[in-house]
């Protein structure tokens, strides 16, 4: 049975083609491929500062951003740290609600976790003290 | 509710503590806790290079101490590795 780290990445990695392989270029995202992943797939990550990050113009802006070779599209690569900048996020933001120092704690972040990683050993839902 | 991708993020978060927290700074891996995290949760990454050598690739600042965006470049490595070998 994988770890909580390795079923989670696999995770990333599935939905990563579940879009990629839409259209030409099968292992990499395009503009239309990435606005879709980011409509479905991160509608809780992208959704606090509000609805114009999840619009065309802003999508295009992040695309153009992560897609370091230039060639209009994203591969597994320039789509990892989106990964990172978005785990970033989320911890950022469980410290928002939670309490730092001696006691550490996480609030609830961008929301409860679920998923088929779950039952991997890993209890992942917001909230929680350590 | 999050979605299976944003799930997947905030399990790495949830990773890292789990071995972060046992002592220490809350946002601090020492090279044991490192150890063992690494044995446990990735270990197919250790066949070619051993947590002492992953230690000392992710100590940018070289304060012994595997800190949360250190944590997070294992994290690019290990997924750039295994998308690779998705297509092997």
């Amino acid at each position: 049975m994988p770890s909580l780290m390795e079923c989670s990445i696999n995770n990333v990695i599935k939905i990563f083609h579940q879009y990629s392989r839409q259209e030409a270029h099968t292992d990499r995202l395009n503009q239309n491929e990435f606005k879709e992943l980011v409509q479905k797939e991160l509608p809780n990550f992208l959704q606090k500062e509000g609805k114009e990050n999840r619009n065309e113009a802003a999508i295009k802006e992040i695309l153009e951003d992560l897609d370091t070779s230039g060639d209009k599209q994203l591969s597994f690569e320039e789509f990892a740290m989106l990964v990172a900048k978005l785990t970033e996020a989320a911890h950022e933001e469980m410290h928002k609600d939670g309490h730092r120092g001696h006691d550490h704690q996480h609030g609830k972040g961008f929301g409860e976790s679920r998923g088929s990683c779950q039952s991997q050993g890993g209890q992942s839902q917001g909230g929680h003290s350590h | 509710m999050l979605t299976e991708l944003e799930s997947a993020l905030t399990n790495f978060v949830t990773v890292y503590h789990k071995y972060s927290l046992e002592k220490g700074n809350a946002h601090a891996l020492y090279r044991n806790d490192f150890k063992k995290m690494i044995e446990a949760e990735c270990p197919q990454y250790m066949k070619k290079k051993s947590a002492d050598a992953w230690f000392r690739e992710l100590d940018i600042n070289s304060d012994k101490a595997i800190n949360f965006e250190e944590f997070l470049i294992l994290v690019i490595k290990m997924g750039v590795l295994a998308h690779k070998e998705s297509h092997k």
